[in-house]
């Protein structure tokens, strides 16, 4: 199975923390360092086949009182998803070592 | 919360799927992006177009993916549509129980919808049978009629000349014939009778695309002048009507204007006359008879004026193409006959103008005057169900908690307009046919409304356009009135109404209905100052006690101009001496008939090229007309017995031709000569202007010609009575008989009668757009009344306090009026301005009132106001009497 890069983009943005859709956006805006700026549509119509997938889940739980928005819908990795986007890293840390066995990548 | 707005608007782009299950995250994430991008710097209208450009990759992406999917699982499908249909159940369910607990406001809705949707199908069924259905030929859109053109009159008839000239030189022209229809008279039965006949050229038959239903049509070369045959074709009501529908028709001869003629043929009725305007325009006759045998004046082999040309335009081919076409005919013929054809020419007109005209302005008038009352009720219903959603909003608001979406109740709101569109549909459809029967019933003569008119298709199809666009105005605008409300604010505010939700839009909708009220009043006020205006023009003669009748000389009988000015005088004599006549002449035209004719005529010492002479409005009377009709002799005299075919040719010339023609110089004695006439004619005596065509005609010059001095076979008699008029008629008849026992008479009726049918289009728009107006007015009162009371009931509360704390209840009573006026003023100004402009688009339905007669303009305002205040002042009073403790404790 392969996954889309902006599945796996989200699969990650969701790794450390259950996140609603706008702070999404703004983590994977972040860690690709600005160069992928997610659109609204194209994120949830990823996250609309993702949630049917069951590798993401709507959360029951919510963040502390403090910076919770009552309305906000939070989205959460399901232990399929998880194994999903370590499946993926895995590929793509493969996919790397042979680049660097190849010489392609730097050490640094 | 404008972001939020927008964000569901997109939303709502995307599949239903994807909405339930990501749809609210969705509209949050695309707030936070779009508040971002704002708080970044970004112009609010480059936020919106960037999220505009991602819903429009990305929901039509996933719509394929959907359907797709959807494509993949039939059994969901179906499922899917059951709970659809389930819901559109429910929906359904739900109204009627609405209305069951309401049955007053279902009844006033019905009713006020099925009004404005009878009035308006009727109306469009009438446009659609007059404008649309008007020429029921084949390709009747090619159809033109050809007008002759001289320099000093634009529409005159074709000469038989013309008419070869195009047959040879216009290419654009699939075929051309001759048209004329007229009165002819049948004899050799058991006594005297009138039929119509059309005089026409073979080749007639051929541009409509006729053909016979026994026997045969005559061809061109049997119709020609000179070698015309004895030959008929006969129309098929005739034939029912004369030989009961007898085959052996065929062969049997018919004595037309004296001339004995074989039927060769029945003409096969290509639509039932009935349902068309004027029955069809052209086949509105019993007998079609070869054109060679048309009694004219000249024998068509000049080059006077006799027929209407109708031709058919080759496919393709524009109006433009066909008249310089015509036009390159007209100069041949110029150059062949430099003397009789120079300023001369030919041209073709739509057959649909020339038949619809002036009508058309007449009908688009009405149907926008119905129209707008249509749209009063809608604006009325929609008011209605406003008032009761935002009644219903706390229970909405409850449903909206407990997850129904806004969708659930725009379509809630929008099955039940609908369910209230199919009723009153169906009532007013009912309804239509019966107001279709009012209307012909009151139709004007000059409009050529047919006997019959079917609801055909497209007037269903119209029906239903109109119902769907009723059903939209009265579900949508509510829905927009409740999707905006906050749904915490209405849940906390327990039974104290909010206030002011869905208000902005009441009062929108009010202005509107009030606004189109003045103008319809406005439109009405007009149109009854142009029939006041019409029956107060003067007319210049008095048609009260004046008998009128037509009568036809068979020309086999009458062959020469002596025969006729001795049948004129034998019977004038006669008629003279019947009991009860005080004065009788005859005349070719009677005023207000619809007969007339024009001439071209030159004063004596002013030379003028050919075409271009002056024209006036021609009529030939006998001695006395002038007394008959009591049109006053301003100078000079009357023509006498003795200006007969041996004296000198006189004329009578009336006051315009007189001052238009010698300013300031005495006429009598002036010569002029006229193309009939190979003598100079001497002016003896100046009348007064009279109408000829109708109320509404401007002077004009008039020329009277001694109908002795140039005796014409076509005439009609005036007969001046000292009782009613009919009561001579028997007597007159007997008299004209006791001269000739063969002349068959007709158009037996009095003078006023013919002059008040004039009248008959005027009072005709008069009342319809009145009773139109009247429904309006009331429809608009029931409308403000509503917004006010329903106002006052949601502000009772306030009142109260404001009461509590001092207000005075005059000061309530005025506040709530003032807000009416408000309302009020600004519907005037749009109104009145609408009024105005309606006015100056349709000039030729009014008559002698300034579009912007200001005296009308404040009559229609000031009752409207007047109404306006009294459907304040009701709900004003029980604001200003409601009693602050009751109000307060109601809490």
């Amino acid at each position: 199975m392969t996954l889309r890069p902006i599945e796996f983009n989200i699969l990650l943005a969701l790794a450390a923390e259950e996140r609603h859709g706008y702070a999404i956006m703004q983590e994977v805006a972040r860690f690709s360092e600005g160069a992928l700026s997610l659109e609204a549509g194209t994120l949830y119509r990823a996250l609309h086949r993702m949630l049917k997938s069951g590798w993401v889940a709507e959360s029951a739980r919510r963040p502390a009182a403090d910076v919770d928005d009552e309305r906000r819908r939070y989205y959460r990795l399901t232990p399929l998803g998880r194994r999903v986007a370590a499946a993926e890293a895995e590929r793509l840390a493969r996919l790397v070592s042979a680049a660097r066995a190849h010489r392609l990548l730097s050490r640094a | 919360m404008r972001n939020r707005r927008f964000a569901w608007w997109l939303v709502w782009l995307y599949p239903p799927a994807f909405r339930r299950e990501v749809g609210l995250s969705f509209v949050d994430a695309l707030d936070d992006q779009m508040r971002a991008a704002h708080a970044a710097g970004a112009s609010r209208l480059r936020t919106a177009v960037s999220a505009i450009r991602d819903t429009l990759k990305n929901a039509p992406a996933e719509w394929a993916g959907e359907l797709r999917h959807r494509s993949a699982r039939p059994h969901l499908d179906a499922q899917e549509k059951k709970t659809m249909l389930d819901m559109f159940r429910q929906d359904v369910r739900y109204a009627l129980r609405a209305w069951r607990r309401r049955p007053a406001f279902a009844l006033v809705a019905v009713m006020t919808l099925a009004l404005g949707i009878a009035a308006t199908t009727a109306m469009f069924s009438i446009v659609n049978a007059v404008l649309l259905r008007a020429i029921p030929y084949r390709d009747a859109d090619r159809l033109v009629m050809l007008w002759g053109r001289t320099q000093a009159n634009p529409q005159t008839l074709v000469s038989y000349r013309e008419y070869d000239a195009i047959r040879r030189d216009a290419r654009a022209l699939d075929a051309t014939g001759l048209w004329l229809a007229q009165s002819v008279n049948l004899t050799g039965g058991t006594q005297p009778e009138r039929v119509i006949g059309a005089f026409v050229t073979g080749s007639f038959f051929d541009v409509l695309g006729l053909t016979a239903e026994r026997g045969r049509l005559f061809r061109e070369n049997e119709s020609e002048p000179g070698s015309a045959q004895p030959v008929v074709v006969i129309t098929h009501a005739f034939w029912q009507r004369r030989f009961g529908g007898d085959p052996s028709a065929i062969g049997a001869t018919l004595t037309l204007n004296g001339t004995p003629l074989t039927v060769v043929g029945i003409l096969a009725p290509p639509f039932d006359p009935s349902t068309v305007p004027a029955g069809g325009w052209f086949l509105n006759c019993d007998a079609l008879i070869p054109v060679g045998h048309f009694p004219g004046r000249n024998d068509l082999s000049g080059n006077g004026p006799a027929l209407i040309g109708v031709a058919r335009l080759r496919p393709g081919v524009s109006l433009a193409a066909a008249n310089s076409d015509l036009d390159v005919a007209s100069k041949a013929l110029q150059k062949a006959f430099p003397t009789t054809e120079s300023g001369k020419s030919v041209n073709a007109e739509s057959v649909q103008d020339t038949i619809v005209g002036t009508s058309r302005q007449t009908l688009m008038l009405l149907l926008a005057c119905v129209g707008a009352v249509l749209l009063i009720a809608c604006v009325n219903v929609s008011n209605l169900l406003l008032a009761r959603a935002v009644d219903r909003q706390r229970e909405v608001a409850l449903r909206a908690a407990l997850g129904a979406s806004r969708f659930m109740m725009a379509r809630q709101l929008l099955v039940e307009a609908g369910l209230l569109t199919v009723v009153s549909s169906a009532l007013g459809l009912l309804a239509g046919r019966w107001s279709l029967q009012a209307i012909t019933w009151l139709r004007p003569p000059n409009v050529p409304i047919p006997d019959h008119i079917a609801m055909d298709g497209s007037v269903l199809v119209f029906a239903v356009a109109v119902s769907a666009a009723v059903a939209l105005v009265c579900g949508v605008l509510p829905a927009m009135g409740t999707s905006r409300f906050d749904l915490a604010a209405i849940l906390q505010a327990g039974f104290r109404r909010s206030t002011g939700t869905g208000g902005r839009t009441r009062e929108i909708l009010v202005v509107v209905e009030l606004a189109l009220s003045v103008a319809l009043l406005a439109t009405s006020g007009l149109l009854a100052r142009s029939l006041m205006a019409v029956q107060r023009a003067p007319i210049g003669f008095e048609p009260s006690h004046v008998l009128t009748l037509q009568l036809r000389l068979p020309p086999a009988r009458y062959g020469s101009k002596g025969d006729i000015a001795r049948f004129f005088q034998r019977a004038i004599d006669r008629i003279r001496s019947a009991p009860g006549v005080e004065s009788a002449a005859f005349v070719r035209a009677v005023p207000f008939s619809g007969n007339g004719g024009s001439t071209a005529f030159t004063v004596e010492g002013r030379p003028m090229p050919p075409g271009s002479e002056p024209q006036a409005s021609y009529h030939l009377v006998t001695p006395d007309y002038f007394r008959t009709l009591r049109i006053p002799m301003l100078r000079g005299r009357d023509f006498s017995d003795r200006d007969d075919l041996h004296a000198p040719l006189v004329a009578v010339v009336n006051d315009t031709f007189a001052r238009t023609t010698w300013p300031g110089a005495d006429p009598i004695g002036k010569r002029i000569k006229t193309a009939d006439l190979p003598d100079w004619i001497t002016i003896v005596g100046v009348a007064g202007d009279a109408k000829h065509l109708g109320p509404t005609d401007l002077p004009r010059p008039q020329l009277y010609v001694s109908h002795y001095q140039n005796p014409q076979i076509f005439s009609s008699l005036v007969v001046r009575t000292a009782a009613a008029p009919m009561s001579v008629a028997n007597d007159v008849r007997q008299a004209i008989w006791s001269v000739d026992k063969d002349q068959p008479l007709w158009a037996v009726q009095p003078l006023d009668a013919i002059v008040e049918a004039t009248e008959g289009q005027w009072r005709f728009m008069a009342v319809l757009v009145g009773v139109f107006a009247l429904v309006a007015l009331a429809l608009a009162g029931v409308g403000i009344y509503g917004v006010m009371a329903y106002s006052v009931a949601q502000r009772t509360h306030e009142i109260g306090i404001r009461l509590a704390l001092g207000a005075s209840t005059s000061r309530v009573l005025g506040g709530v009026i003032a807000r009416g006026l408000r309302l009020t003023a600004v519907a005037v100004a749009i109104g009145s301005a609408a009024a105005v402009t309606i006015a100056r688009l349709a000039r030729s339905v009014f008559f002698g009132v300034a579009p912007h007669d200001p005296s009308t303009l404040v009559a229609a305002a000031a009752l409207l106001a007047g109404i306006a205040m009294i459907a304040c002042y009701v709900p004003a009073r029980r604001a200003a009497s409601v009693d602050p403790t009751v109000a307060l404790a109601e809490e």
